[in-house]
This record gives structure tokens, C-alpha cells and sequence, in this order.
């Protein structure tokens, strides 16, 4: 059965309060579009997961979309620097920063995986980050070492952006997977916004073509340029002049209709 | 800051971290990382110490013609023979397999802790920085951690970080007047850039630096001709 849908369906499955994972990395493939849409519905207190989180954080924070992020690192590369609306959140304490290092996001994305509550992850230790975030301890009962415990996240519904996906939901990635292929397994939905629809005669053609596999896939939308202004690899490049113009607004309002949002500020 | 200017300074600061790298060691530089990526291209193209090096798009031992300011982008993984993804790199460092691992840092003190989170308390703080990224887990698991910082102040080496985000093996710290190295579990002064003087570096740390250091040979012809045509467009400028 097609799991083709419009955009608007697709995301109208994240609830209000829901933890919402989303693929790529920085400035690359991540599901901007969804993101978009997302503020577009009036999503709000969204949980947010990612290993390295830039534009989705900074435009759901200028909405006012967001109560917590659980991320590594939260920011853009080089010459356009720290999110700002993040930033503003977390100083004002409306956003919760849930400070990880990428690998105890892997981790607890993981777990969920494994269908199990928390995982023992190797580091961390001496790190501030265990008081402040929470993270508490386990004793291994084989050697007696203690490890830090990184607790399960299942998204409720993750957004990956990919070049290839057919109406079932398989999808293929082109370029740098990042941690699309565990986000995907992870989540308890997964959409997949595409640039291109293709036949499924396409991945029969190879069954290891498929780096998310159908049976992981929620629902599937064909989207176009649905990373942009971030890049996507064979597709397009970082639209630096857009991303600028957002980065550029003063208030959260201007920011967000520089991104071609308007009315999007709660 | 420095004495030398920019350009002179990033050539001096790339070229000691790429001086320092090891034949045939395993590496990883993450995002926003200009300056380890260009060290370590040098290292393998114009010293030949073919580096098993790995990055966050899961590219292995790249060589990509042009540079780019950013390290997280495709042109670290087209025409990679394998892939060796960031959760690859996590796990391979967790079980002692990843020799020296790239990692800035905002603050950073004597002992050699990294603060990337926040500047102030925690819960509430003046500054919400962009966070360590890989660096709670990497400092530990990794063999060894080089750290580097393009601003070398009494905010950037404090006596003690406002949080401690990652603590562990440092073991240098590239900055734009020196490095430090790590000794009995301090800092300290190991190698002065040519043209800092000694006084400039001890105003700007806020611990002190003691006095066991050499200066830095000058980059030679060789080194300096090599660096102008791997990165001729000077993207190693670009974190100043």
C-alpha cells in the first residue's frame, strides 16, 4: 500500500508535547520543510533530538515551538556561528538544553532500538554534563565497573529528508548517511520527505539499495528542494543568501518571515 | 593579539598541528573544524604520513581536491572506498581503537578541562554555547585529544571553567601564540610561535605557563609551498 501523502498530513501526526528526531547533520539534508510545516500547524513544547542540530532548532525556537533539545551541539558551522534563537531560549529559560555529547544521542537512540530502557555508554565521565542533565549511573553486574546509563529516546515521530524513496517508504541516501539509518529505527513514526519518487523496481533491482527500509516508514512525501537553504548532496548547495536573511532578522518574527514563515511567532 | 598577522598565524598554528600528527596513526576532526582538517590533509599530502583518517561523513583517508571552510559537507566523503559513519568512529573510539581525536574549546583551564557548554550556571547561564559535541565521550576514549583555540586570552585559559564539559587525555593545545602540553597533569608552555614573545603568552593565560619551552621551527620553504597549494583560496584563515 502507498504511503505516499501531502506534507501537511504527514506532519499533522506529531502532537503537541511530542519528541520529534530529525535526520542529516547541520547544514546538510535536514528535513527543513517538515520543519516549516511544522510551524505552520502551530506545533508547540516539542522535544527536539538530534546529534548536531542547526536551522530546525533556531527556526522552532524563533516560533516558540520549542520546550527542550536533546542534541550535542547546537549551532552552525563556520561563518554563520551560534543559533541565536536557541540561544535566546535557553538564557531565558523557556528552552530546557538537554547538553549530550553525539554519542550518548546514538546511544539513547539505540536503546530504543533494542527495545530496552537505557544503555551503558563508555565516557563521559568527570563531564559536568552528568549533574547538570541528569544522567545518573549503572554497575555493571559482570566486572563491577560503573558507567555512565543513557536512557532510551523513541521518538515519537522523526523527519528524514532523502533523495530516493519509492511510495512503500524505502528510501536511499546519497552522501554522508549521518545518523539517519538508527533515527529511522528508533522512531515510533517516520516520515520520509523525498526529492524524488521512484519505482520499486528500483530497489528490487538491489535489496541492499535501500538504506531505510520500508518496514520502518510511516508515511512518505514527495518534496522537493525539502532541505533547503541546507544542502543536499547531488541535489543543491547551502542557500547562503536565504540562510542569511533569516539569521539576519532582529526579531523572531522577522526571522521567521525572512524564512517565508509568516505569522509563525505563538 | 599575536605579533604575527592572521595568515601568519593560521600557517604557524596548522602547520604545528600537522607536524605533530603520527605516521600511520587513526584520527577524526568533527564539524567546524577548518583548522585540524587542513593540519591533517598537510600531514598526509605533504608529509606523506598517510593517516587513517576519519570524519563525520563517514569518508576514510580523504583527499578531497578543493577544501572548504566547513568539515561535516560531501566533498569529505565522494569517493570514499567505504563508509565509516560517526557512529563507526563513537564506537571503534569506545573500545580503544581511535588514537587522537580533533576538540576545541571555549574555556579552558590548567587541568585541562574543556568547558563547550555555557558560560555562567548551567541552569541559567549568561551564555549558552553550542556544546561539546563528540568531545565527553572522545577526551576519555580516544588515546589522545588535541585541542585547539583561535583566541588565546585570560577568557579562553581561565584558572577554573565555568563547566567542566570534557575531561580526559588532552594532551596539547594549539592556540594562536603556542602550544601547551600536557605535563603531570598540567598545562604548560611547550612551544612558542616565532615572533611571540614569551611575556605575550603568560599576560594571556590565566594559569601560569612555566618556563620549559623551545620556539617553534619556522615553517620551511617546502612546508610553506605545500600549504599554498593545498588551500589556496586561505580557508584556514577563516576561524579568526
Amino acid at each position: 500500500m502507498s504511503k505516499l501523502m501531502d506534507l501537511s498530513a504527514a506532519v499533522a501526526m506529531v502532537q503537541d508535547g511530542d519528541t520529534v528526531a530529525f535526520g542529516g547533520n547541520v547544514l546538510y539534508r535536514s528535513p527543513v520543510g517538515a520543519v516549516k510545516e511544522l510551524i505552520r500547524q502551530g506545533r508547540k513544547e516539542l522535544h527536539l533530538v538530534k546529534t548536531a542540530i542547526a536551522y530546525e532548532a533556531d527556526l522552532l525556537c524563533a516560533a516558540g515551538a520549542v520546550k527542550a533539545v536533546t542534541a550535542g551541539f547546537v549551532g552552525y558551522e563556520g561563518e554563520f556561528g551560534l543559533c541565536r534563537w536557541y540561544r535566546k531560549g535557553v538564557e531565558s529559560g523557556a528552552v530546557r538544553a538537554y547538553e549530550n555529547a553525539c554519542y550518548s544521542v546514538i546511544t539513547a537512540l539505540r536503546g530504543a532500538i533494542y527495545g530496552v530502557p537505557f544503555l551503558p555508554i563508555r565516557g563521559m565521565k568527570g563531564s559536568d554534563l552528568l549533574d547538570a542533565v541528569g544522567f545518573k549511573s549503572v554497575t555493571c553486574p559482570y566486572t563491577g565497573e560503573e558507567l555512565v546509563a543513557i536512557q532510551a529516546i523513541a521518538p515519537d515521530v522523526a523527519f528524514l529528508h532523502v533523495q530516493e524513496a519509492d511510495e512503500d517508504g524505502n528510501a536511499c541516501i546519497i552522501g554522508p548517511s549521518y545518523e539517519d539509518m538508527t533515527i529511522a529505527r528508533a522512531a515510533k513514526k517516520l516520515v520520509l520527505t523525498a526529492e524524488e519518487i521512484v519505482p520499486g523496481s528500483y530497489f528490487a533491482e538491489d535489496p541492499h539499495r535501500a538504506d531505510i527500509p520500508a518496514v520502518v516508514t510511516t508515511a512518505v512525501v514527495h518534496l522537493p528542494g525539502g532541505a533547503r537553504p541546507c544542502a543536499v548532496s547531488g541535489c543543491y548547495d547551502v542557500d547562503r543568501e536565504e540562510l542569511r536573511a533569516f539569521l539576519d532578522g532582529k526579531t523572531p518574527e522577522a526571522a521567521l518571515a525572512a524564512a517565508g514563515i509568516e505569522g509563525g511567532k505563538h | 593579539m599575536s605579533s604575527n598577522s592572521i595568515s601568519r598565524t593560521a600557517d604557524l598554528m596548522v602547520t604545528a598541528i600537522a607536524r605533530e600528527l603520527r605516521e600511520g596513526e587513526s584520527v577524526f576532526h568533527g564539524l567546524a573544524s577548518t583548522i585540524p582538517h587542513i593540519a591533517i590533509q598537510m600531514a598526509d599530502r605533504c608529509y606523506g604520513k598517510n593517516l587513517n583518517y576519519v570524519n563525520i561523513t563517514g569518508g576514510y583517508k580523504m583527499h578531497p581536491e578543493e577544501l572548504r571552510i566547513s568539515t561535516d559537507g560531501d566533498n569529505l566523503f565522494k569517493g570514499t572506498k567505504c563508509s565509516f559513519n560517526l557512529t563507526d568512529i563513537f564506537d571503534f573510539a569506545a573500545r580503544g581503537r581511535l588514537d587522537t581525536a580533533f576538540l576545541g574549546g571555549v574555556q579552558i583551564d590548567q587541568t585541562a578541562h574543556l568547558n563547550n557548554s555555557c558560560i555562567g550556571p548551567y541552569a541559567k547561564p549568561k551564555v549558552k554555547l553550542p556544546g561539546g559535541a563528540g568531545s565527553a565521550v572522545l577526551v576519555p576514549n580516544a588515546h589522545r585529544a588535541l585541542v585547539w583555540r583561535t583566541k588565546h586570552d585570560t577568557r579562553t585559559f581561565v584558572e577554573h571553567v565555568d563547566f567542566v564539559t570534557s575531561f580526559g587525555n588532552v594532551d596539547k593545545v594549539f592556540t594562536p601564540l603556542c602550544v601547551f602540553e600536557k605535563r603531570g597533569g598540567k598545562l604548560e608552555l611547550s612551544l612558542l610561535y616565532p615572533g611571540v614573545a614569551y611575556e605575550k603568552v603568560v599576560e594571556n593565560t590565566g594559569f601560569p605557563v612555566g618556563e620549559n619551552y623551545a620556539v617553534m621551527e619556522d615553517l620551511t620553504d617546502e612546508e610553506r609551498a605545500c600549504l599554498e597549494r593545498l588551500d589556496p583560496k586561505r580557508n584556514r584563515d577563516s576561524e579568526f
